[in-house]
């Protein structure tokens, strides 16, 4: 009973203490590296394997539509005819194109899609690493997505994709400042960039008590990811496919891999930072619960995204770029600033965190208001603009 | 603490040889029949008319130069937030100050319309 | 002729010699006057507005013909006429500086005809393309596979059997080409885009040397509406040009028109605009009755007027789905709207028997009467359903904030240019101009119902997106009358017939299609067959102004532009 309460971490110690019998130290360290790292890297392709299907399913069903129901009960192995046709369709390079960075960015943006999983907390002490710069590591790495999609944009030789690639620039980098501003204000909060420790020190979830870095970091989030309402690095309605408009067979699919993989990583970060992590009842006495617990908040959130993006329609570029750093990066900054003043009060931390949360509900109210009215300015101008 | 780092680095080289393997893979099983229609680059079904590599227009440029800025602050926000409980107040004023010349320099590229779209 | 003579014709006390001769059919203006009669005639007259210009090869001349009317203050049609002896050469003053209007339809004109517009900017072909040889609405002009000059073909039907002429050639449905001609060789003849590039005016004049770059969107576009092509000169996101390019889908309608006989046009009608075929029915049956003077049954009018509106209904769901998709809202809204057509249709093949093709008018009324229980359900959708709907539609995207950004103020266009681009339709009415062929002139029996013509005064996207959403309530209004009060009673006049006798004449009729006002002329010599038949297709005018709307905006926005033109492919290349 006792091995089925924390069943993975035991199932790992029987793993390691057996394989140990026959090898060297050393050796039950890189096998269990590599394994580790194997499955992790899988977790990207999990993901677009789940997520495809769940996406079409949620999509259809937002549209009346029934989703795939063809391949397996309820269509459940679409996502793998899927893949089966990308491994054997043709493989197609222009003439034009760069073709070592066109080679190169498929699988440089599945390694920065593959590498935000080390550091994601499954349950307690289920983590890749759980490094002391884990929340930085995230920023990091989420970075190279940009690069990659920037060399594929510019290596396709094509203008499509030389606009997305652009986009890429202007977005990404514009959108990465709230999202690692929203990071800082949790890791000043805990006063640790552990994953681990961020999620052991939530007693509340910090959605609750930040709300104002938690809607900026899935905003943001939404925007790194690119998709709906933020998806201009690919708008299908305007430049087609965007960066990766001249890729096809596997190619193409890793980019969709990544793309799925930053979803559900995005996701699992946002519920790590905000939403407690593995917390939840009796996650304590059981363990094995906590897992449960990461994919059930994990999946809500990718279910929010999913509804996000059959409801609304998406934004231009000038207007996406005012909305970062006209709106996301001044609250984030006074957000932070509010909450390092609060932290400071001579306080017990229950009465802190009301401090916080008092504030953010403020500049929460601040920041709609000036929306709402600086939008019936905008409505006012074009108002009568023909009469 | 450096085997952790060892651990990123062999994650790192299993996340780079997955793809290879998947796209090695790929180039065994998938047809190659390559023509110079199907090579040509894609622009809705007719040939692209002049160059793609051109002297673009810089405006995207401009906001990954205010990135870059606001970047080296978020550098800087991370250890910060993370010694904070362990500084005294010095360490609010310090942010403070460093918050608000951030500000002012958001507030002067607004007011200079370099954060409009031209 | 003397001077007195001349004077008494119309409009000669103003312009001297500009008006040659006096026809039931119009004025015949002499070619060289034409351009100062037209300023006259807008400036002075209220003739504000050019609704079609097209061209008739008779025999002796070849003519252009202007159908003008007013809409600042509602006039009745007049029409001039420039006849031109001089077929191997024939050259007309452009009026684009007076109606820039006239735009596409000179260069549709030059197309098929080859009547040049002297002091057009951009004359080229337009729904042919570069290479093509010849004018082939000349009478003169014998496609491939030619047999004779009308239908039915006499060859076709030997003895009891059929036989299609493309399985006699040798290479069956393959093709050859000319001695000396290979295909693979073959580079089709560019097209410099100068005057989008802007080449012609030295740079761009902006400090930082940047170049405009050349896109094309479309034929293979997700949001073109089909294969529609728009040249983009960008620089950076801003559109500093466009260039629209059309005729992927372009079928010669109009020759295939005059080859058929009357009847036969009826089911190519349904191929123009095939989202709102029943319109393109009821457009091209007014224009032969008004020839033939045809009373319609009363039921019939009725079943009409019903068809036309639940058309109306369902090419709006669709132009409001379809312009969420450009804005890009997953097809959500875009499905929604499909499946209120899809119930629609469902009407339509329960009346006429096809769902999208309907082929339902004839001359005189129409094919078939309403099958028991129409009614009823016609009455469930128009009372229940459609209203409980347009409720969900307004919930969903009325009120929606980023909609509201993207789409007001965007693709501009004022009350004067809309009426000198000559937008019809929904785009018209968007840009404060309350025109509508239903009120300004009734056709079929519309004087009856009590409705309202829908205007907004913005003239942008948000406007055209209210205008439909408004005209769908209208239209229910229009049904809610008809479904009361339509009466018992025959369906079409006199019986059915294969071949009626159209007498000799001319007639175009106009209706308030779901798109704008659409039109058919048609030209009668007393046979079989039409003489010229032609379609004042709303959408492909409505193009016209596209570059207009577009330059100073996004790409992004271009794309929502065209969406809000809701253009169909079928009609626009025809």
């Amino acid at each position: 009973m006792d091995y089925i309460r924390d069943f993975f971490i035991n199932f790992a110690h029987s793993w390691t203490t057996w394989i140990s019998g026959g090898l060297p130290g050393w050796a039950v360290t890189v096998v269990n590296f590599l394994l580790g790292g194997l499955i992790l890297v899988m977790m990207p392709v999990i993901a677009t394997l789940a997520l495809t299907w769940m996406e079409r399913k949620v999509i259809g069903r937002i549209q009346n539509r029934l989703g795939p129901n063809r391949v397996g009960p309820w269509g459940i192995f679409q996502a793998i005819a899927d893949a089966v046709k990308m491994l054997i369709k043709e493989d197609i390079i222009p003439d034009r194109a760069d073709r070592p960075v066109f080679n190169l960015a498929p699988i440089l943006i599945f390694v920065g899609a593959a590498m935000l999983w080390a550091v994601i907390p499954f349950g307690r002490r289920m983590i890749g690493q759980d490094l002391n710069i884990g929340a930085l590591y995230v920023v990091a790495i989420g970075s190279i997505t940009t690069v990659a999609v920037l060399m594929a944009g510019w290596a396709s030789n094509n203008k499509f994709a030389l606009i997305g690639a652009f986009r890429v620039v202007a977005q990404l980098l514009s959108y990465e400042i709230p999202m690692v501003l929203s990071i800082g204000v949790v890791v000043l909060v805990v006063g640790s960039m552990r994953m681990g420790t961020i999620v052991e020190s939530q007693w509340v979830p910090f959605c609750l008590v930040l709300p104002v870095a938690f809607i900026t970091y899935v905003l943001a989030a939404i925007a790194e990811t690119g998709r709906a309402p933020f998806d201009l690095l690919e708008a299908d309605s305007e430049i087609v496919a965007g960066y990766f408009v001249e890729y096809s067979g596997l190619k193409f699919g890793w980019f969709y891999i990544a793309e799925y993989g930053n979803l559900m990583a995005v996701s699992a970060i946002t519920t790590t930072l905000f939403l407690g992590g593995w917390r939840g009842p009796f996650a304590g006495a059981a363990p094995v619960l906590g897992p449960l617990y990461f994919i059930i908040k994990t999946v809500l959130v990718i279910f929010v995204l999913m509804w996000i993006r059959g409801t609304l329609p998406r934004f231009r570029i000038d207007q996406m770029l005012a909305f970062a750093w006209k709106v996301l990066v001044p609250a984030a900054l006074v957000n932070l600033l509010w909450v390092a003043a609060a932290l400071k009060l001579p306080v017990p931390q229950a009465v802190q965190y009301a401090v916080m949360l008092v504030g953010n509900l403020a500049i929460l109210g601040v920041t709609l208001t000036l929306l709402g009215q600086s939008a019936k300015q905008h409505a006012k101008r074009h108002g009568l603009a023909g009469a | 603490m450096l085997s952790q780092y060892a651990f990123i680095g062999v994650f790192a080289i299993v996340a780079f040889a997955l793809p290879i393997i998947g796209l090695l893979m790929a180039w065994l099983l998938r047809p190659k029949k390559p023509n110079p229609a199907k090579n040509s680059t894609y622009e809705c079904g007719v040939e692209t008319i002049g160059d793609t590599w051109v002297q673009f227009k810089a405006q995207y440029y401009l906001y990954a130069l205010i990135f870059v800025v606001f970047d080296v602050e978020a550098a800087f926000v991370f250890p910060w937030a993370v010694a904070y409980n362990k500084l005294g107040v010095y360490a609010l004023v310090e942010m403070v100050l460093f918050v608000a010349i951030l500000l002012g320099g958001l507030l002067y590229a607004w007011r200079k319309q370099a954060l409009d779209w031209h | 002729m003397t001077d007195t003579m001349t004077s008494a014709l119309p409009f000669n006390d103003a312009i001297p010699g500009a008006v040659l001769e006096t026809t039931p059919n119009g004025l015949v203006v002499a070619a060289e006057k034409l351009p100062e009669l037209a300023r006259h005639l807008r400036d002075q007259q209220g003739y504000d507005y050019l609704a079609m210009v097209t061209s008739v090869d008779w025999p002796q001349y070849l003519e252009v013909v202007y159908y003008l009317c007013g809409v600042a203050q509602p006039k009745p049609g007049l029409v001039l006429k420039v006849r031109l002896s001089d077929k191997a050469n024939p050259v007309v003053p452009s009026v684009i500086d007076i109606w820039p209007g006239a735009d596409f339809q000179e260069r549709e004109v030059y197309d098929m005809m080859g009547i040049r517009f002297e002091g057009h900017p951009n004359l080229r072909r337009i729904l042919l393309w570069e290479g093509f040889a010849g004018w082939p609405l000349r009478k003169d002009y014998r496609e491939s596979y030619y047999e004779e000059d009308t239908k039915p073909l006499k060859s076709r039907h030997p003895d009891g059997s059929h036989l299609w002429a493309e399985d006699r050639v040798p290479w069956k449905d393959n093709v050859t080409y000319p001695v000396g001609v290979d295909p693979d060789l073959w580079v089709s003849p560019q097209v410099q885009y100068r005057r989008i590039m802007g080449v012609d005016q030295g740079g761009n004049g902006s400090s930082l040397n940047t170049e405009r770059v050349l896109v094309n969107m479309g034929p293979q576009h997700p949001s073109t509406h089909g294969v529609f092509r728009m040249v983009l000169a960008i620089e950076g996101e801003n559109v500093v040009g466009l260039e629209p390019e059309m005729g992927y889908l372009h079928r010669c309608h109009e020759k295939i028109g005059e080859r058929n006989t009357y009847l036969m046009n009826i089911p190519f009608t349904d191929r123009l605009d095939y989202i709102s075929s029943m319109s393109n029915n009821l457009g091209y049956v007014l224009a032969v009755e008004k020839l033939m003077g045809l009373q319609v049954p009363e039921r019939a009018d009725y079943i009409r007027v019903i068809m036309a509106e639940f058309t109306r209904i369902v090419s709006h769901f669709i132009a409001v789905g379809f312009l969420f998709n450009d804005l890009g809202a997953y097809f959500t809204p875009a499905l929604y709207g499909v499946r209120e057509r899809e119930l629609i249709l469902d009407l339509f093949e329960a009346a006429s028997g096809s769902r999208m093709m309907c082929n339902y008018m004839r001359f005189g009324g129409v094919s078939a009467d309403l099958p028991e229980g129409w009614i009823k359900r016609a009455r469930e959708t128009v009372w229940d359903r459609l209203p409980r709907v347009l409720g969900d539609f307004e919930t969903l995207l009325s009120g929606n904030e980023i909609f509201l950004a993207r789409a007001k103020g965007v693709g501009h266009l004022s009350a004067q240019d809309a009426v000198a681009y000559s937008m019809a339709g929904p785009m018209l009415r968007a840009s404060g101009v309350p025109y509508d062929l239903r009120k300004a002139a009734p056709y079929s029996i519309y004087d009856r119902f009590d409705f309202d013509v829908c205007s907004r005064p913005e003239g942008d996207v948000w406007a055209r997106f209210r205008v439909r959403m408004d005209e769908i309530y209208q239209s229910l209004r229009i049904l809610k009358q008809a479904l009361d009060g339509i009466p018992e009673g025959p369906i079409l006049a006199g019986k059915k017939q294969y071949q009626m006798r159209v007498p000799a004449g001319e007639a175009y009729s106009r209706i308030e299609g779901p798109k704008g006002e659409l039109g058919f002329f048609v030209v009668s010599d007393g046979k079989a067959n039409p003489y010229r038949y032609h379609v004042r297709a709303p959408t492909f005018i409505n193009l016209t102004s596209l570059e207009k709307m577009c330059i100073g905006h996004k790409i992004a926005d271009s794309v929502v532009i065209l969406g809000a033109i809701d253009i169909v492919l079928g009609e626009v290349d025809r």
